[in-house]
């Protein structure tokens, strides 16, 4: 309880001061969770689409693989991305092992299937006969799509959510291939693990806070949107 | 513009859907597609807009060959059995369907205006389209698929879902906005009523074939099997390894042309008139009663005038 209190006192400090340290952390875990995020979205949307309205052999394999990389350990697949990016490792020639890129790839992994789970079912709750009419219509595909999305808002935006909830809060994969290298690759998840193992509670804590603060006011923003476009 | 299927072949696995050798859709007329759930209509129409390719055989829109292209769907406009529309008022669906067909601005506001007045939708233009009762959006769904003025309209079971006074309604509207906004019209129905009311040609599909097209008043007047006369309402009555077809409404009490035994089980009494309920040989009818017959004997004469009476070799079992 103690260190909880002192947590949150100590979260406050560093974010009235604006401390620089924190600053830097912050920043750099916003910018690598948001990289990916965005990445998953360019990918995970299309191909949530394709998989929600396709007729090909082997779609409910896929499906299934999808669901089943919504659950996927995060350590495994910074073990897999470490294995894939390390020196000896069949990409290691791109020297990107203990980068931010290396964690922008891990994190891209990890949120790709949440986006392409989320959307392929806000897709497939929508009409059937939507995509029909828009291609009676002569809608080109990319409008086609846009148009769809705009329909499916409601589970996309869940899955910038879901995308961005699970790459900001996960530990496993950016500490395995970013290495947690201060002033480099450290993020607020790798930092409350440090400063916990270093036995500094408060200052742990107070990390926690700061993550779990920027987390929802992500979210809320994204809630806001939502909320309003449904309106 | 006319519309043709040649030597057309659909399957959905190893079952076929359609199996149409040939047939036209004349131009400038209303069709309808009228057979049983699982006939194949639907499937012909999504033919039509290109939204399934035919595992052999063609379909013409006049002289273009149907393909999943901007030309052909250009040519048409289609009214899904669903009605479906995005976000926004009934006014953004119809301006949004308009701008992908790349209708020029001001002649968009014209044409929303006036086929919301064919359908009766003015007032609604404004409202949400996903608020619309069913029939309000089985209007809005008819309006924006007349405001394309395509060459060849689809209607998919444009009165499904409705309950009986909106029904009334609209298939009382439906053949003047289809004269005023649609050139050659194919109409999907599974109900004769609608089929009479709206079509000038009617086709009819059983199975995936073709039993029967051309003018209404052909179709329904002389029907060429057994199978087709009781899709179209006829009574079905098996005689001496014969079927006799009675045409719907066609039987009447007392002694005529064709003359059956009505055995009657009930007797309905609805205020404005009487009706006999029974059978003819072990087939369900009814009649409906003079007024102020008194007493209805057991075993009920009725009649058809011999015009209204088909007969087919008895290969239907009858009750099926």
């Amino acid at each position: 309880m103690h260190a909880l209190w002192d947590g949150f006192t100590e979260a406050l400090r560093l974010i009235v001061t604006a401390d620089p340290d924190l600053r830097e952390i912050a920043w750099r875990t916003i910018v690598v969770s948001g990289s990916a995020t965005l990445l998953a979205l360019l990918v995970g949307v299309p191909s949530g689409y394709g998989l929600a309205r396709g007729r090909f052999r082997g779609r409910t394999l896929l499906l299934s693989a999808v669901n089943t990389g919504m659950g996927m350990p995060p350590v495994v697949i910074g073990l897999v991305v470490w294995l894939l990016l390390v020196r000896s490792g069949p990409f290691g020639g791109l020297d990107l092992i203990y980068t931010k890129r290396a964690m922008v790839i891990a994190q891209f992994i990890i949120a790709v299937p949440l986006v392409v789970g989320f959307t392929a079912a806000a897709v497939q709750a929508l009409p059937a006969e939507l995509p029909d009419l828009l291609d009676v219509l002569g809608a080109s595909r990319a409008r086609k799509l846009w148009l769809i999305a705009r329909e499916a808002h409601l589970g996309i935006l869940a899955a910038v959510m879901a995308g961005f909830g699970g790459v900001v809060s996960e530990v496993g994969a950016s500490m395995t291939v970013g290495g947690n290298l201060q002033g480099n690759t450290r993020v607020l998840t790798t930092a409350i693990v440090t400063e916990t193992s270093r036995g500094q509670n408060a200052d742990a804590m107070a990390l926690g806070i700061v993550l779990f603060a920027m987390a929802f006011a992500v979210n809320l923003l994204l809630t806001l949107v939502q909320q309003r476009r449904l309106g | 513009m006319d519309v043709r299927f040649d030597n057309l072949l659909f399957r959905r696995g190893r079952h076929t859907v359609l199996d149409v050798p040939s047939l036209r859709v004349e131009s400038g007329r209303t069709t309808a597609l009228v057979g049983p759930n699982g006939a194949g209509k639907s499937t012909m129409l999504r033919l039509v807009a290109a939204l399934e390719r035919p595992h052999a055989g063609t379909v013409h829109l006049g002289t273009r060959l149907a393909r999943p292209d901007r030309a052909t769907r250009n040519l048409v406009a289609y009214a899904f059995q669903q009605p479906v529309f995005v976000g926004g008022s009934v006014r953004e669906n119809l301006d949004l369907a308009l701008r992908l067909r790349r209708v020029p601005a001001a002649e968009r506001q014209q044409r929303i205006a006036a086929a919301a007045e064919a359908c009766g939708i003015t007032n609604l233009l404004g409202r949400g389209a996903h608020r619309l009762s069913g029939g309000e959006a089985q209007r809005a769904n008819l309006a924006r698929a007349l405001a394309l003025r395509a060459p060849i309209t689809l209607l998919d079971e444009p009165l499904s879902g409705l309950d009986a006074p909106a029904r009334r309604n609209l298939l009382h509207d439906l053949p003047a906005a289809l004269r005023a906004f649609a050139t050659t019209t194919i109409l999907v129905t599974h109900d004769r009523d609608e089929a009479l009311r709206l079509a000038e040609d009617v086709v009819v599909l059983i199975d995936g074939r073709v039993r029967a097209a051309g003018p209404r008043a052909r179709v329904f007047g002389d029907p060429p099997d057994a199978e087709t006369a009781a899709f179209l309402g006829y009574t079905l009555i098996p005689d001496e390894g014969m079927v006799v077809a009675v045409a719907p409404r066609a039987l009447r009490p007392g002694p005529g042309e064709v003359t059956f035994a009505l055995e009657v089980e009930e007797v309905l009494d609805l205020g404005v008139r009487r009706e006999a309920w029974g059978a003819i040989s072990g087939v369900r009818v009814s009649v409906t009663l003079p007024p102020g017959a008194a007493g209805v004997p057991a075993m009920l004469t009725v009649s058809a005038p011999a015009h209204s009476v088909r007969r087919y070799p008895a290969v239907l079992q009858i009750g099926s």
